[in-house]
């Protein structure tokens, strides 16, 4: 079945209609991916993962035509881009937003030279076969290019909404979507990326998305990166985010992984010049049947650069998540500071979790620290809660929430925080008085 | 503050004082591997036919499996077919019945490595069990243990006198086919030690078995394997040099560790085979699999000092099978000049309310990698498990590598494992500190370093931590400055 997904996906790449100028891309991407393998548990990096379920699920040639229902974050003002089922639906999306990036399908000459150096460098050959994929299958995307100095007013958000539904006869498709963001030196700016499922529609929806994003921030720039999974939890995500810190650069980002049947998410940040640091913090909260794995990976290529990197997942039912962060510093790297952390909490007896906070270290003159854990909900505080008249299942929901709840007062923009807070107390609580106390409350 | 000069003739000095030859006319089988060849190490044992098809079984798998490359490790491919399989020194050929009967030569290896076979030279307490190349040339108080009751032989005699122990303990806690290098060892495994503790017994004395490589282009197999019967107690002791060689020698061992319900073994390891030079030439290849299998209320404890070996690969793991069984590895891991060591634990959690402990200390100098490389996994049955881990890596030296690949796997919600690990350097001002106070900075490196290997040295026998301290400063020799 391996192969015939492989080439299945190969039919679907080469049957685009291809940029132009992008076609020596394509074409690399196309030969590199044809020779791919399906990596499968022997694999290093996808031993816990298995991919059979993608494997097996046929996707068609088409995307059906897509009925936005686009999800809004009430009270963030920002420019919104929604791009249902691979394609950009220019009345959903804001006309300002559309005139601050450029769509690569519209990318004048000279643009198109800026992409073509730009698209590819940071992702360099750091990907697996999956941004071989996307690379074989590119023929738009999005440029986001803030000039020197300059500082975006609002974030931009960018939806991708995929719909189909199989009550409705629709069949499973594939998107591969692709964002490239460079911030010039001094620049500052906010993107989301949203993927979203449609709640509107009935039935399986095993949709396949394969997303690209690479991103380079300038000397001095500063970025702060959301990116938010709620996909439908029969969809299947695999994400590639590769980003390059130039001179005091600084990136703060924040993943969120909670739908989806299998989400794949690689992260790949590379400390290039020095001074610059990496802020980075995650969020995955798997349930029933569902498949999250984070695989992140951070450079100190050079001296004086700082990460700190939190991760916090919940399991619950038979979900399973993997998280594996790793930070390799270089021989160069000295006085690089660097620390991780990955807290998880597993509900029940049939969730797993697989964790493996990787140090790879050739400099000496360095502090790093590691640290996870794998725990139930802790009993002295439970008991707190039940002594002051709280159920003990109110005071395992209100627990869990607590143990996420720390990142999300963290993010740099309130009300994403509250828009994620019902969303995720719904998923412990189930009850929605308890949802509307916790959200109220905190 | 000594010269520059002195300093050098000092360090030449303390090189690695085990790397003599010793010319013992010896029986070595030509390089090569075949069927032919493992029946020639059985026959030549005079096992039974069940051991031999054992061995064949485990050839034949072998065949169908290929080097593990998962490990942070680097080396030339190994050539299986260049190496010789089997060497015995020639005296051995009629087993001797006492230790009066031994090649003084032989004993005068073993006194010049300071482990004394002579009874009445004998630490007090500790008997000896000496592995030279493939053979077990000599057990000491051999007399006093059965006594006790507790067998202590080599592995071969074992065979003939205690068939029924052997076939029901032998590969089941590393089957033949558990990985490359247990398939290699469990089809041409040469000798080792076997100890037998009945139920109840307190062993009287510390057990240890010290292991020699002296030929040239041999490989040693050896194979050791202990069983606690329910609630005995051992303790066991292991150490290992080699000569000085510019070729790179394959050691592949394996040890099998039962407690059975309410046993405790405490397993102590001081490694220090050849490392090779300082330009890396020659040294051990050390791929050893160690794993023990702790039954109810069993307690098996790993501690090891790595300090030898060109490459290490080693992960003595427990397999905490019964409820409450309990889990520790203390590990110190030196590696200098060009050393490469990939070590570990696993602790696979299966029964109710079972508890590991893992500290490992990474020690990287010169142009060495050190890395841990650690599993903990908490089965869909291990109620109540408990695991912490810290694993800390000191850096001495800008072009040494020190990495942490530690794997959590957890399927029960109230399993709790905790990780921690940190990476740094013997900071500017603690050495500062040190020399404020008189104490040059050699000194100062070695203490430091000895105060962050506390922790396991105090796991370890008293005499063993005396060798594993000493063993630290010389291996750091150079490191400094």
């Amino acid at each position: 079945m391996a192969a015939e997904f492989i080439a299945q996906q190969l039919t679907l790449a080469k049957n685009i209609s291809p940029l132009a100028w992008l076609t020596s891309t394509n074409e690399r991407g196309q030969q590199a991916f044809s020779q791919a393998e399906l990596p499968t548990k022997k694999h290093e990096d996808w031993k816990y993962t298995s991919l059979y379920n993608l494997s097996q699920a046929g996707f068609a040639a088409t995307a059906p035509e897509a009925q936005a229902h686009a999800p809004v974050i009430p009270g963030l003002s920002a420019h919104r881009i929604v791009i249902a089922n691979g394609e950009i639906d220019t009345n959903a999306s804001d006309a300002a937003a559309l005139e601050l990036v450029v769509r690569f399908r519209d990318a004048r000459p000279e643009q198109q030279e800026i992409i073509r150096g730009l698209l590819g460098e940071v992702k360099a050959d750091r990907g697996h076969l999956f941004a071989d994929l996307n690379d074989a299958s590119i023929n738009d995307g999005l440029f986001l290019l803030v000039e020197k100095n300059q500082r975006l007013e609002h974030p931009l958000h960018i939806v991708y909404a995929n719909s189909c539904s199989s009550t409705a006869g629709d069949e499973a498709f594939t998107v591969n979507t692709r964002l490239l963001v460079a911030l010039e030196q001094g620049a500052e700016a906010t993107v989301i990326e949203h993927y979203a499922g449609d709640d509107t529609v009935d039935g399986v929806q095993n949709n396949f998305t394969n997303a690209v994003t690479e991103i380079r921030i300038g000397d001095n720039a500063k970025l702060t990166h959301y990116r938010l999974q709620l996909m439908s939890e029969s969809a299947f995500h695999i994400g590639g985010t590769f980003i390059d810190l130039q001179r005091d650069a600084r990136y703060e980002g924040f993943h969120l992984g909670l739908g989806t049947a299998l989400t794949r998410n690689d992260i790949i940040v590379n400390h290039n010049v020095g001074g610059s640091h990496c802020e980075m913090n995650g969020v995955y909260v798997p349930q029933n049947k569902q498949v999250i794995d984070f695989h992140t990976c951070v450079e100190h290529k050079v001296a004086h650069c700082t990460t700190n990197e939190v991760f916090r997942g919940i399991m619950n039912n038979k979900a399973k998540a993997t998280f594996n962060g790793r930070i390799h510093i270089h021989p160069d790297a000295q006085k690089t500071l660097a620390e991780l952390s990955n807290k998880n909490l597993l509900l029940t007896n049939t969730a797993e979790i697989n964790t493996k906070p990787e140090l790879e270290i050739y400099a000496d003159d360095v502090q790093c620290a590691h640290g996870a854990t794998v725990a139930q909900l802790e009993e002295k505080a439970r008991f707190y809660l039940q002594s002051r008249g709280i159920s003990k299942e109110d005071a395992e929901i209100m627990l869990s929430f607590g143990f996420i709840n720390e990142l999300l007062n963290g993010l740099n923009h309130e009300e994403i925080g509250l828009w994620l807070r019902p969303q995720l107390a719904q998923r412990f609580g189930r009850s929605d008085d308890l949802s509307a106390q916790l959200t109220g409350e905190l | 503050m000594a010269t520059n000069a002195e300093i050098e003739s000092q360090i030449k000095a303390r090189e690695y004082k085990a790397g003599f030859v010793t010319n013992i006319e010896s029986e070595t089988l030509p390089p090569g591997l075949d069927e032919d060849v493992v029946r020639f190490i059985s026959a030549k044992k005079g096992e039974p036919e069940w051991l031999t098809e054992w061995r064949l079984k485990a050839y034949r798998e072998w065949l169908t499996m290929t080097e593990p490359d998962w490990a942070h490790i680097g080396y030339p491919k190994i050539d299986y077919q260049d190496i010789s399989y089997y060497s015995a020194p020639k005296s051995m050929d009629d087993k001797p019945k006492s230790l009066d009967e031994v090649d003084p030569e032989l004993l005068a290896v073993y006194d010049k490595l300071g482990i004394p076979l002579h009874e009445q030279m004998a630490l007090a307490g500790v008997a000896v069990d000496a592995v030279f190349d493939s053979v077990s040339v000599a057990t000491t108080f051999r007399d006093k243990l059965e006594e006790a009751g507790v067998i202590f032989m080599p592995i071969s005699e074992a065979v003939h006198e205690y068939p029924e122990l052997i076939k029901k303990y032998m590969g089941s806690v590393v089957p033949q086919r558990d990985n490359y290098f247990a398939a290699l060892n469990s089809a041409v495994f040469s000798d080792g030690s076997f100890v037998y503790i009945p139920k109840g017994v307190r062993c009287p004395m510390e057990l240890s078995t010290y292991f020699r490589i002296n030929e040239a282009m041999t490989g040693q197999f050896e194979r050791t394997l202990i069983v606690a019967d329910e609630g005995s107690y051992v303790s066991y002791l292991e150490g290992c040099t080699a000569p000085m060689r510019d070729e790179n020698q394959l050691h592949a061992a394996v040890v099998e560790l039962v407690a059975l319900d309410g046993a405790e073994i405490k397993y102590s390891t001081v490694q220090n085979w050849y490392p090779g030079d300082e330009n890396g030439k020659g040294g051990i290849y050390n791929f050893v699999t160690k794993r023990a299998v702790a039954h109810t209320n069993a307690k098996v404890s790993w501690t090891q000092v790595e300090t030898g070996s060109a490459v290490t690969w080693k992960y003595p793991s427990c397999v905490l099978k019964g409820d409450n069984s309990i889990g520790e590895f203390y590990s110190v891991a030196l590696t200098n000049n060009y050393q490469q060591a990939d070590t570990g634990t696993k602790m696979i959690h299966m029964g109710k309310n079972t508890k590991s402990t893992i500290i490992s200390k990474g020690i990287s100098a010169g142009k060495s990698q050190n890395a841990y490389r650690g599993l903990v996994r908490m089965g869909p049955m291990a109620e109540g498990a408990r695991n912490f881990t810290q694993c800390d890596s000191l850096l001495l030296g800008d072009k040494c590598g020190a990495h942490t690949f530690p794997y959590i796997e957890s399927k029960h919600p109230s399993a709790v494992v905790e990780h921690e690990a940190t990476t740094s350097t013997v900071s500017d001002d603690q050495l500062f500190l040190c020399q404020q106070r008189g104490i040059d900075t050699e000194k100062a490196v070695s203490m430091i370093v000895n105060g962050f290997c506390k922790e396991v040295f105090k796991e370890l026998p008293m005499e063993f931590a005396v060798e594993a301290g000493k063993l630290l400063e010389i291996s750091l020799e150079g490191s400094v400055g």
